[in-house]
């Protein structure tokens, strides 16, 4: 135990002396999540809409009113025909199409449930998402105020937003995606940092040689490694709090669940990315190469994570391989405890994925480091 | 000679070092070939040989950090291919590379090394300030190690090797790029080790540092072409130094 006190110590020691270490931990989280937090967030405000109302009736102009006085959306003009619409649409004129069947005020008073069409370019599946949501919105805030207005007609009104909403819009209440992209790129900044600190930092050791004199001492192997895991758990402890620093003041987030919850879970996490960079640190024998290797898996790990592409659009064999990405349960975790305030036995499912990561990696890489040179 | 002959039966327990056949390939390419040595306790034994002999493959292979690919051999009575663990707790080793951490203290290149053997604190801090004291660096502990020369560096990661009171120490070119006067200073610590009672299997390209030693192997390509005392080993090839020595054996 006592070994391992003094690894500790050496790690820190070593990290403080070294500017770069320090920008690493504390500065780029500051300013990656700040400027990538903004970068994503932007691309739901004005979403290009065009609307097609069959109908031309003193209800069909009350929702295109509150489309047109709405923030999130600029309509961009009102089509007569489908074929005009699909133009403006493959035009890349408008992301989103609101159609209005004729007949729509007769139907609503004559309690026969009309539906109204919201049309999405799915192309970019997040802010499509979004848009989506943003619209179906509006409509369910025209079938109020038709239900208020008319307490009788709020059956007939109730197929008017014809999608029903996508579960993930209902913990988004202010519509914003910053709620739902920061806690997700707090993962991928996390996962970077930890995976390249302790992947570097054993292959910095191999090469200066300072490694091969550690494997010299009666020190054991899992001493060994649990002195280069828990330095580097508790940096990734500080930059999580920095980023949590920038999810607050900056994007005015707040955390709906357990601070504690979080940090523990995060804990699990960080084990399962470091004990990565520790099997990746075997792998490897100059820092380039084990910058390489965490590259590899790096890019695997943020794009089958559903951090910027919902998996559900992914093709069901990818969507299989996302379960055997510790990310994916980390960000669903994280954007849970975020918006939900989702308690640990909500969770349990990823909590138990994570364990078996975590032990999984970690044996794994206390085999394959040996106390030998190769 | 004391090359142990081939039939004797493997009781070497007496033998700081004892090898057998030791033997190593990398792929095809052999390094190191059918080494036989016994080192006596106490015995200052050179490890001479040009680039790429093979000696630091030969010193991994005894420090248990490389298994041999065939071969058999003990270091403290110690098997190489079972008990590397129990080599490790009776040994000092310095690698070739520099074995310092850089970016830190003398000090706490003490204190960390100490650490890492399982010293107490109390042990640590007496023997950080023997240490540092013996070697006269006490009003730099606080310097970094990197601000250092490396004659004074190589002298302070000896003792760090040291720091457990192993039997026997393993050094892999500490003296590489050392200056003459700092690797006289450095050859007189090795002495007084020995003096103490230790084993010294040090490796060197120096061949004038071969007149340190008690006896020196040559080591050419992976094999041991010759061994003895200096003083024999001249006698025998009829040269007035190593060096010449060297010289002829290579260039056979
Ligand atoms: N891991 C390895 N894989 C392949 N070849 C190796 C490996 N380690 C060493 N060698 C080769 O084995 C030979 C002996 O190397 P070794 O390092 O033991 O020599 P050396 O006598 O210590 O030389 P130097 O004076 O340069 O330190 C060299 O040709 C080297 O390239
Ligand atoms: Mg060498």
């Amino acid at each position: 135990m006592q070994q391992i006190l003094y690894l500790i110590q050496k790690e820190f020691r070593q990290v403080f002396r070294d500017p770069s270490m320090l920008f690493i931990i504390f500065f780029a989280p500051i300013v990656q999540t700040t400027v990538l937090g903004l970068a994503i967030t932007v691309d739901v405000k004005n979403i290009q809409t065009v609307i097609t109302d069959y109908d031309n009736s003193t209800a069909s102009l009350a929702i295109r009113r509150k489309f047109k006085n709405n923030p999130y959306f600029s309509v961009s003009g009102y089509v007569e025909s489908p074929v005009q619409l699909r133009e403006k649409m493959d035009g890349w004129g408008a992301q989103l199409a609101i159609v209005i069947p004729s007949h729509f005020e007769r139907d609503l008073v004559r309690s026969q449930q009309p539906a109204i069409q919201v049309i999405v370019d799915g192309v970019d599946g997040n802010s499509a998402g979004i848009a989506l949501g943003y619209a179906l919105g509006v409509l369910s805030d025209y079938t109020i105020d038709v239900a208020m207005a008319n307490p009788a007609l709020a059956f007939s009104a109730r197929r008017i937003p014809l999608v029903a909403p996508l579960a993930r819009m209902w913990y988004n209440l202010d519509l914003e995606s910053k709620n739902y992209m920061v806690p997700g790129l707090i993962a991928v900044l996390l996962t970077m940092v930890s995976l390249f600190l302790s992947s570097m930092g054993l292959v910095r050791e191999k090469e200066l040689g300072t490694l091969e004199q550690l494997m010299v001492t009666p020190i054991k192997t899992w001493q060994l490694i649990l002195g280069k895991v828990s330095p580097f758990l508790i940096l990734g402890f500080l930059g999580l709090a920095m980023m949590l620093l920038v999810a607050f003041v900056v994007f005015q987030l707040k955390v709906a669940g357990s601070l504690v919850l979080l940090f523990g879970l995060s804990a699990l996490f960080l084990l399962t990315t470091l004990g990565l960079g520790i099997l990746v640190s075997t792998l490897a024998h100059t820092q380039q190469q084990a910058m390489f290797i965490s590259w590899f898996f790096m890019v695997f790990l943020v794009f089958m994570s559903g951090f910027l592409f919902p998996i559900k659009n992914m093709p069901h064999w990818v969507q299989l391989l996302t379960y055997l990405n510790p990310m994916r349960y980390f960000i669903i975790i994280l954007r849970e405890i975020f918006l939900k305030g989702s308690s640990l036995k909500f969770l349990l499912n990823e909590i138990f994925a994570l364990v078996l990561f975590a032990s999984t990696i970690l044996t794994l890489s206390s085999l394959r480091f040996q106390k030998r040179v190769s | 000679m004391k090359f142990a002959p081939s039939n004797q039966p493997y009781d070497t327990g007496n033998f700081a070092v004892f090898t057998k056949n030791l033997e190593k390939q990398f792929g095809s390419f052999t390094a190191v070939k059918h080494v036989n040595l016994a080192v006596e306790q106490g015995e200052i034994f050179g490890f001479l040989g040009a680039n790429g002999a093979g000696k630091t493959t030969a010193i991994r292979m005894l420090c248990g950090l490389l298994l041999p690919t065939s071969g058999s051999g003990t270091v403290a009575g110690f098997d190489v291919w079972r008990e590397s663990e129990k080599i490790k707790q009776n040994i000092g080793y310095m690698s070739q590379k520099f074995s310092l951490y850089n970016d830190l203290t003398l000090a706490e290149n003490v204190e960390f090394y100490g650490g890492v053997y399982g010293l107490n604190r109390k042990t640590i801090k007496e023997k950080r300030h023997e240490l540092l004291d013996s070697l006269g660096l006490t009003a730099s502990a606080g310097r970094l190690t990197r601000d250092m020369p490396l004659g004074y560096k190589q002298r302070l990661a000896l003792g760090c090797a040291l720091l457990h009171n192993p039997k026997i120490i393993f050094l892999d070119e500490p003296t590489a790029g050392v200056d003459p006067e700092a690797r006289r200073n450095f050859w007189e610590l090795i002495h007084e080790l020995a003096d103490k009672g230790k084993t010294v299997f040090v490796t060197t390209h120096y061949m004038d540092e071969a007149e340190y030693c008690n006896r020196v192997s040559i080591m050419y390509q992976g094999e041991i072409v010759a061994l003895g005392s200096p003083q024999s080993l001249r006698h025998e090839y009829k040269k007035a130094s190593m060096a010449d020595v060297f010289i002829k054996l290579v260039d056979k």
